[in-house]
């Protein structure tokens, strides 16, 4: 209790204060905002590669379709009573569907062939999507859209309004911070203690398990393909809350929000950071989109750089960033892998067994 | 050899294009054929020899990872060196023009094309169902150990192969781009829907990816005439079908699927 104590007020002391730090290294609070609801996906896009062992490259399916979904609840479908939790509840709703539908058929395939249906999927949507341009506006996607106030029973909080001006010297000022970053920082809280919980959790050790050995697990009893499509369910879920709150921050959203290019985003953010790594996601979002931002005003090489620190971290730094770099503790409650794992005589020296 | 599918090959389609693209424009459209595939090939090796290896006992995830990243290095220095526009092959007279077919006219080097892909799939099954050499790569991939205890270079045989679908991808770079543009997204557009073709057709299976792509491209041609908003659609859900009736693809072994 008293870890979990701690853990949650560094973490609330880290996201209070995430944009003021940003700021004298050529960041602004906007983007800090940007990077946490990224950071939301690709903390589910770890639930799949780091805990199931899935590499999905069809993130930007759920993404792209959480904020179409929410922009068009608020913009067509309920245009008299624009509600903001009806938008990201229907995003939700309609992302997680769809993400249980394709998961039933792709959660079967291994390696390569996981990897590319979902990108096969992700390019479906991309031309239905860019097609359909009676309800998405095609290529030129949908913009000018008023995001609704947040209703909280009593009040309603309009997300665009600054705090008040307070001068912070080198962190900049204190209206340059937005509501909207308040709230997505809440968000993120009850994101990371989600994963956290789960994670921690049965079902997150039984993933763990298949990810390490999946015939083992199938002997010992365990319905792989269930855990693997709750997996995929839920990650599609989390890059679906994402991409409906992108939406409604930026007010618009492009057929871009599906490409191939944003799904490998969350694949690179994430393997930057470390896999299996609770905050190594949001790490590796935050670092690369800070470089991004950073670096691609001065060159046109960005992708290309952002390539090869994707290609150094993998052959040097296999763990990313926080995997290799954070002192390795002993998990408590690894029961069911332990259990599963071959005698140590013929176990490979994984990551964790090393320093032990 | 379905093993090899990858990222990657997304990019040696691309260099195959551009090197085609680059030599054809100095020596003529023989030399760029001639010298694509050379050049993929060479480069497939180099990354195979320092890179690739260094992940050949990991898990498959980090294979597809590594392949990945190379994959956006290659694009973007294509980009930056031959710049983001759409470039177009140029043609010799000789084959520009349309031939007579009896029943239709054709063009001439899309009639060319087709005869020499029909000529390199046929070479291709051979040298993979009817030589020693395809044995050993086929009898490596279903157990690596036991080929080795038996004497087979696996090792060679691996990387002989990988040049070989390397070259290949850019010997198709180079010769489809006077049909297609060539612009550095290249090898990506065309990754994906190969892969569609081979989902259709059957995982692991030769003539299933043969038909796969015939399915997939008349039902892209007859979507056009009659819905032309769904022609791009189509592909995948003809993909979906398929995965729903029979994971295996039409002609498929199911072993690949249960792993």
């Amino acid at each position: 209790m008293k870890g979990d104590l701690r853990f949650y007020a560094l973490t609330v002391l880290g996201l209070v204060l995430f944009p003021f730090v940003i700021h004298p290294i050529g960041g602004y609070a906007g983007l800090a905002t940007q990077i946490l609801i990224v950071g939301i996906a690709s903390m589910g896009f770890n639930l799949l590669l780091g805990y199931a062992g899935l590499l999905s490259y069809g993130q930007a399916m759920f993404y792209g379709l959480g904020a179409y979904v929410a922009l068009l609840t608020v913009s067509r479908f309920f245009p008299q009573h624009p509600n903001f939790w009806l938008a990201i509840g229907l995003a939700i709703a309609f992302v997680t569907i769809v993400a249980i539908a394709i998961g039933t058929l792709v959660v079967r395939l291994y390696g390569i062939y996981f990897s590319l249906l979902t990108l096969a999927f992700a390019q479906m949507f991309y031309f239905v999507v860019f097609k359909w341009t009676d309800l998405t506006g095609g290529d030129d996607g949908l913009q000018g859209i008023t995001s609704p106030a947040v209703p909280l029973g009593f009040t309603s909080i309009d997300l665009t309004a600054s705090f008040p001006a307070v001068d912070l010297g080198p962190f900049g000022n204190l209206s340059d911070v937005h509501y909207w970053y308040a709230f997505v920082a809440l968000v993120t809280l009850l994101v990371v203690a989600f994963f956290r919980t789960l994670t921690r959790s049965q079902f997150g050790e039984v993933l763990r398990a298949i990810r390490e050995n999946e015939q083992r697990s199938t002997f010992v009893g365990f319905d792989i393909a269930r855990y693997k499509l709750a997996a995929f369910a839920i990650a599609g879920a989390l890059t679906g809350l994402s991409g409906a709150l992108r939406g409604l921050y930026e007010t618009s959203t492009a057929p871009d929000a599906l490409t191939v290019e944003t799904s490998g985003n969350f694949v690179i953010y994430t393997v930057v950071g470390g896999v299996q790594t609770l905050f190594g996601p949001l790490l590796g979002t935050g670092l690369i989109m800070y470089l991004q931002n950073v670096i691609s005003a001065k060159t046109d090489a960005w992708r290309l750089i952002e390539g090869v620190i994707f290609v150094l971290v993998i052959v040097f730094l296999p763990g990313g960033l926080l995997g290799t770099f954070a002192k390795r503790r002993t998990k408590p409650r690894r029961i069911i892998t332990d259990a599963l794992r071959p005698a140590p005589p013929t176990a490979a020296p994984a990551r964790s067994e090393v320093t032990r | 050899m379905l093993r090899l599918v990858n990222f990657a090959h997304g990019a040696f389609y691309a260099i195959g294009a551009y090197v085609g693209l680059v030599v054809a424009q100095q020596w003529g459209l023989v030399a760029g054929l001639i010298a694509a595939p050379l050049a993929v090939a060479f480069f497939a090796v180099v990354f195979d020899r320092l890179i690739l290896r260094l992940f050949y006992d990991k898990e498959p995830t980090s294979q597809i990872l590594v392949t990945f990243g190379v994959a956006i290095v290659v694009e973007e220095s294509l980009r930056l060196i031959f710049g983001g526009t759409t470039r177009q092959f140029p043609l010799p007279d000789a084959l520009s023009g349309s031939f007579n077919l009896g029943f239709a006219n054709y063009p001439t080097y899309r009639l060319l094309l087709a005869a020499g892909i029909i000529a390199l799939v046929v070479i291709v099954w051979l040298f993979i169902e009817r030589t020693d050499y395809g044995l050993i790569v086929r009898a490596g991939i279903r157990d690596r150990t036991m080929v080795q205890l038996l004497g087979g270079n696996v090792k060679l045989a691996s990387t002989v192969i990988f040049a070989l679908g390397a070259g290949l991808a850019g010997l198709v770079g180079a010769a489809a781009s006077p049909i297609y543009s060539v612009d550095p997204d290249t090898g990506f557009s065309f990754l994906v829907p190969s892969f569609v073709v081979v989902v259709i057709g059957g995982l692991g299976s030769f003539w299933g990816a043969v038909l796969g792509g015939i399915i997939v491209g008349e039902l892209g041609s007859v979507t056009t005439l009659i819905l032309p908003a769904a022609s791009d659609v189509v592909i995948y859900v003809a993909m979906a079908l398929v995965l729903l009736v029979r994971p295996q693809g039409l002609l498929g072994e199911s072993e690949v699927i249960k792993g």
